[in-house]
């Protein structure tokens, strides 16, 4: 036990004092940052300047409701977001309209302009500009066409104009989450958003970094030989089991360093107090998971013998890792999948779709208890499995094993 | 006393150590010699307790080796390395530690090794910052910090120089003194000469050639003379007394015809070249162990 320790304090107290610990302290939050918050801010948030957008109605009917509709959206709470210009000019045709118009375009005059056309019954609405693929802008627009266009043929069959306001008027629907004692708890995007997917890419980036570290401390010991002098100091499972021991006390004190700084986040409301009611599962789920990926690290650094085939191994484990990131966007949508279902009980994924169901749904314990368990199990069996390839891994220089022979390894006494 | 009995070891396809067995009393030299590739290294492993043997044993002081003897035993491995980003003292202490020393001890010693070894600076450096043989002291250090009573030395001198050999050799002879069991495994026959007290010669996994060096020599040294000379060479080599002659520099170290007595042939070659010295030695370690290899089977 002793040993195990001496070994787990080397492994803390070397890699806390080197650069890559450092940046990946800085540069986790930043990732996350960038990859949760920032789309969610950018998409929430007005462009710098108004934006002046045409409108060509040859009827004549929706300028004033469509300019009405877009009023709605303003920058920094004063500036409208569109200035609406009305194009249409009676007894000129739409066709020498629009190819007027599209010169403004061209020229950079105005953003884009709306065109309206009618065949019949039914209206075509085009939006023509430098830069369509706006989701954004186009959305809008669609959404104040339509409604000055109902607005009109509702008023039109007679409604009165108050009547037709109410029928218009939006309610946005809210989520409100059940705990067992009946607590109410408001659960929207942003919430499961902030929670879970930083708890998983967390988890994620953690791994990486963590298990990467690893990977190169046993590279390195084997290509210097170091880990000959290792294993005749203690034996290949207090070596295993002290690293592992290091690593995840490094990758604790780097989640309390952040969780310390989110909490402060947090009493300024930047990220909402509810993100931590599930601490203590998650917590637990966060840690197996954690065990898990860094014994397959370890036993994966014991058979490779350079860093660029390290590097290739961690490549492929990255994509494993990241898989649940990838269904986590099903997973939120529906928590109940078949999908999602399966994925509970793959250790491998277990983790993150945990991570992720237990803010989305009120998780039934059974299945904690259960996934739980999985895990456990397979980080002992594969604690021993690692085990046994790393006491000859380590040993073995050239050419990496190939499955048959690692079966060996595992047999071997 | 180190004692190991009928060691063997295969892996998938080739036996790398085939039956070997010798014992070490403490305070004796051991010097496990062979080519690149003979199963000096695997031969080690084992008694280190990082190789299970396929069969045969290993008894140090009357123990099964095991993960029970780990403090006892120091190791320096023939390929080097370090640490290299890290500080001198936390890479000692380090191993120190895993040797089971505390914490105060391991300040006291690495402060007595590094003096010892003429590096009392270098404990707050970091690795890369010292050059390659005071790497090597501190891989030294790391062997002998925890005071073994058994003590491996694969190829101790490599990286050296003279005067750093010196020292590593002094301190070497001291352990030997206090009484420690030491493996010195080397293919520098020259090393080997100055320092084992016996010698193990292995090739292809088998014993060729044990026992104490002294006599081994003494069987091997039937016939050897050294002549200083001047004249051509040729006209001694063609000598029918000459077996097999070496000549370097104006000298020859000549093997004799076993029924040729030295002062015979100090007569039969005086009047065919001028000579300037003459003595009867002992055949060099290197030549035992060239023409062992080269012989192949056992002795």
């Amino acid at each position: 036990m002793r040993k195990i320790l001496t070994v787990a304090r080397w492994e803390f107290a070397e890699k806390v004092k080197t650069k890559s610990f450092l940046i990946s302290l800085l540069l986790t939050p930043a990732i996350i940052i960038a990859f949760t918050i920032l789309p969610a801010l950018l998409a929430g948030s007005e462009g710098d300047s108004t934006e002046v957008v045409g409108l060509i109605d040859q009827s004549g009917l929706f300028f004033n409701n469509i300019k009405a509709e877009l009023e709605q959206y303003q920058i920094d709470g004063y500036q409208p977001a569109y200035l609406l210009v009305n194009f249409s000019t009676t007894g000129i045709s739409l066709q020498e309209l629009k190819k007027e118009a599209d010169s403004m375009v061209i020229k950079g005059n105005i953003e884009g302009y709306l065109a309206v056309s009618r065949n019949g019954e039914n209206y075509k609405l085009e939006y023509r500009s430098m830069n369509p693929g706006n989701l954004k802008h186009t959305k809008r627009f669609e959404k104040a066409f339509n409604n000055a266009r109902i607005k009109f043929e509702l008023n039109s069959s007679g409604l009165d104009p108050e009547v037709v306001g109410s029928i218009l008027s939006n309610v946005d629907l809210k989520e409100i989450r059940l705990d067992k004692s009946g607590k109410e708890n408001e659960s929207g995007f942003l919430e499961i958003f902030f929670t879970s997917f930083i708890f998983i890419m967390i988890l994620v980036l953690v791994i990486l970094t963590s298990g990467g570290m690893l990977i190169r401390s046993v590279v390195e010991e084997k290509s210097n030989r170091l880990i000959e002098i290792l294993v005749s100091s203690c034996t290949p499972e207090e070596l295993l089991t002290g690293k592992i021991l290091g690593l995840s006390s490094l990758a604790l004190f780097q989640l309390l360093i952040w969780s310390t700084f989110g909490a402060a986040l947090s009493g300024y409301n930047m990220i909402p107090a509810s993100a931590f009611n599930n601490i203590g599962p998650m917590f637990i789920y966060f840690i197996l998971g954690f065990l898990l990926y860094t014994a397959l690290f370890v036993g994966i650094g014991s058979i490779v013998n350079t860093e660029q085939e390290a590097q290739q191994v961690t490549g492929y484990l990255s994509l494993l890792l990241l898989m649940p990131v990838v269904f986590a966007i099903s997973t939120i949508e529906n928590p109940d999948s078949e999908l999602v279902k399966v994925l509970t009980y793959i250790p491998l994924t277990t983790p993150a779709v945990m991570l992720l169901k237990l803010n989305i749904k009120l998780v039934p314990l059974q299945e904690l208890i259960i996934t739980v368990s999985v895990l456990l199990f397979s980080i002992i069996l594969i604690v021993y499995i690692t085990a046994r390839i790393f006491r000859i891994g380590i040993l073995s220089y050239g050419k990496a094993p190939n499955v048959k022979q690692l079966i060996q390894w595992i047999k071997e006494k | 006393m180190l004692v190991s009995e009928h060691l063997r070891k295969e892996f998938k396809n080739v036996v790398a150590v085939d039956d070997i067995s010798f014992q070490i009393l403490p305070g004796k030299i051991f010097g496990l010699l062979g080519p690149n590739g003979a199963g000096k290294t695997t031969t080690i492993r084992i008694i280190l307790n990082i190789l299970k043997p396929t069969s045969g044993t290993v008894v140090f002081n009357g123990q099964n080796i095991s993960s029970n003897l780990y403090n006892k035993i120091g190791y320096l491995p023939e390929e080097r390395g370090l640490y290299k980003k890290s500080r001198v003292k936390d890479v000692i202490s380090y191993f120190a530690r895993l040797k089971n020393l505390s914490a105060k001890e391991t300040v006291e010693k690495t402060a007595v090794w590094l003096k010892k070894l003429d590096i009392p600076n270098a404990a707050e450096r970091k690795i890369q910052e010292l050059s390659k043989g005071n790497q090597q002291k501190i891989q030294f250090i790391i062997a002998v910090i925890h005071n073994p009573e058994l003590l491996v030395l694969d190829e101790p001198f490599a990286g050296f120089d003279p005067i750093n050999q010196q020292i590593i050799r002094e301190n070497i002879l001291n352990f030997s003194k206090e009484g420690k069991v030491i493996i010195l495994s080397t293919h520098q026959m020259e090393t080997a000469e100055k320092l084992c007290d016996e010698i193990l010669l292995v090739n292809k996994g088998k014993e060729i050639l044990k026992g104490e060096l002294s006599s081994i020599k003494k069987k091997f040294g039937g016939n050897f003379v050294k002549v200083g000379f001047k004249g051509d060479p040729g006209s001694i080599s063609s000598c029918n007394s000459v077996r097999h002659m070496d000549s370097y520099n104006g000298y020859a170290e000549i093997q004799l015809q076993d029924e040729i007595p030295p002062p015979q042939f100090l007569r039969e070659i005086s009047s065919k070249v001028e000579i300037s010295h003459f003595s009867v030695i002992e055949p060099t370690l290197n030549k035992i162990f060239i023409d062992s290899v080269k012989a192949g089977g056992s002795l």
